[in-house]
């Protein structure tokens, strides 16, 4: 509920001002009664008053006393919950490392219990290979699986997204089909949760290849649904090793939907997969300056320009559209030195200081013929701004005292 | 004498802040035959228990609340002498490059990504007390000059 830190000062805290109010009006009450036996309270409105300081009292000390048994009983139950889940997480984990031919106490006739749920699902989260197949046999044996796709279909809308990540955890095989359903569901929430648990699962299942294998099914069913592009993209990235196929093939189409292809490049990219960068470069020249752009970040995250697209990388260090030279010119820091300085000098006097600053930074960074290079920028280029930009890249590059870069830019 | 010691006899030390994680570590540890495991949930006790313990091999979870791998690594990396190879094995969820290079500077050894294997994570960390191991003895037995292959 409210409980969350700080529980036993806070519990102290209450105990002393319910003490002292319930104490402070028995006291009162007290003294009224005396004081009506000694006559002081004779008339009806000092009983009246009476009766009120009275239910007061024994109200504030109902509620203390009901305050200081919620702490309790709470207290009791977390440590039975973890008592329990530790208790399930042993036995899960002597289930899952046991041998094939290790008997193993057995449960199957029980049915589980929410803890023993709770704590096998967060040790799926954790092993996988041989001793989390064992895991999943076991839900499977004890029907959770079933309970799950049941749940995913029918009920209250939280039972619907527990089950969805429960399913995720799990990463059951046989969810697949029935999360991918789910990507075309009415509520935003659950198509997420969906994407993302169905994303988990892929991850874990042994490659199949055939023409309608749960790969190109996945593919299917973000192609056709309304996901937000950080959903496509987060889900991507939940494929760990097997996203590379996907975003492979997802490139490869000619009629992929642009925020698709965005995301898919800008995923590459995030992932550090450096063979891709043939097919990474392939939307260099796509007419959408943001594709244009995310295709030169990827590059750049990848740290690798193919020679095929380097005639492109040069084009765009000059494209009309200043974050599309940003990114460019950031890219163009993974070519070869001769190739690159002569395509970024220039940019030192782009009308951005974006743009300016990638081309400088990226000059630093093409070795000393680089260094050697913003330098004299640094000191003869005839545009201050270009002067400037220059200086300040080599100051963070530690390769000029202030001093000089005072006496470069003019500035006493 | 350290020269001697069994990759089994080697000190380890888990910390992550999920109970269950540890759990399994430290059964598949124990199942491998690892005997000096030390394992803790909250990361703000991992230094001292670094201290008592004098690990040989830190297994180490990046994400946790209050304080995570990558701060447990900056208070750690004064314990670490630069002429020793104190290995830090990285267990996440987490696969971006990003992540693994920021690690890998604050002085991860290497990585296991969440949710392992268990054969992997035990030749991973085999690998890493090995190489641990074997500059320990270099460090106590060096090569004589012009000895060396």
């Amino acid at each position: 509920m409210w409980r969350r830190y700080g529980d036993a000062l806070y519990t102290l805290l209450t105990l002393a001002v319910f003490g002292f109010e319930t104490i402070s009006l028995g006291v009162l009450s007290l003294s009224f009664l005396l004081g009506k036996a000694s006559g002081i309270a004779s008339t009806p409105i000092e009983a009246i008053l009476l009766s009120v300081v009275i239910s007061s009292a024994s109200a504030l000390a109902l509620l203390g006393l009901y305050l200081l048994s919620y702490h309790f009983i709470s207290a009791m139950r977390d440590r039975h919950h973890a008592d329990q889940i530790d208790t399930w997480t042993e036995w899960w984990v002597g289930l899952a490392l046991a041998g094939p031919d290790e008997p193993v106490e057995d449960r199957r006739r029980r049915k589980l219990p929410r803890v023993a749920v709770d704590s096998v699902l967060s040790l799926l989260e954790a092993v996988k290979g041989e001793e989390g197949d064992r895991l999943k046999e076991a839900l499977a044996g004890h029907s959770v699986d079933r309970q799950f796709l049941k749940r995913v279909h029918t009920g209250h809308l939280t039972a619907r997204l527990d089950a969805i990540e429960g399913l995720g955890k799990a990463r059951l095989p046989q969810a697949l089909d029935a999360l991918l359903t789910l990507f075309a569901h009415a509520k935003p929430v659950v198509r997420r949760m969906a994407a993302r648990a169905a994303a988990g699962t892929l991850a874990v299942m042994p490659p199949e290849p055939r023409p309608n294998g749960p790969h190109e099914r996945f593919i299917r069913a973000i192609r056709h649904a309304d996901l937000q592009p950080g959903v496509v993209q987060e889900a991507l990235l939940l494929l760990e090793t097997r996203a590379g196929p996907i975003l492979r093939e997802l490139l490869a189409d000619p009629d992929l939907p642009d925020t698709l292809r965005w995301v898919a490049l800008e995923t590459s990219g995030r992932l550090g997969l450096a063979d891709m960068a043939d097919q990474v470069a392939a939307s260099s020249t796509h007419p959408d300056p943001e594709l244009r752009a995310a295709t030169f970040r990827a590059l750049r995250r990848l740290g690798a320009v193919p020679t095929e697209a380097e005639a492109q990388l040069l084009r765009a260090v000059e494209d009309e559209v200043d974050f599309v030279r940003v990114q460019a010119a950031h890219a163009a820091a993974f070519l070869a030195a001769d190739t690159a300085i002569p395509a970024l000098e220039p940019r030192l006097e782009d009308p951005s200081w974006w743009v300016r600053r990638a081309a400088a930074s990226s000059m630093a960074r093409l070795g000393e013929v680089g260094v050697a290079a913003v330098r004299r920028a640094a000191e003869n280029h005839p545009e201050q701004a270009a002067r400037e930009m220059a200086v300040q890249i080599l100051l963070e590059a530690d390769e000029l005292t202030s001093a000089a870069a005072r006496l470069a830019t003019g500035v006493a | 004498m350290q020269a001697t010691r069994r990759l089994t006899d080697a000190r380890i030390l888990v910390v992550d802040d999920e109970r269950v994680n540890l759990v399994l570590l430290e059964r598949i540890l124990d199942q491998d035959g690892y005997r000096n495991v030390k394992s803790v949930t909250d990361p703000s006790e991992a230094v001292a228990l670094f201290d008592q313990v004098e690990p040989d091999l830190v297994l180490l979870d990046l994400h946790m609340p209050k304080l995570d791998g990558f701060a447990v690594m900056k208070l750690l990396e004064d314990r670490i002498s630069r002429d020793t190879f104190l290995p830090i094995l990285i267990l996440t969820a987490d696969i971006r490059p990003e992540i693994k290079r920021r690690a890998l500077a604050a002085g991860a050894k290497d990585f296991v990504t969440k949710p392992f294997d268990r054969t992997e994570v035990l030749l991973r960390i085999q690998n890493l007390l090995e190489t641990r191991f074997l500059h320990m003895r270099v460090r106590h037995d060096p090569v004589p000059e012009g000895q060396a292959t």
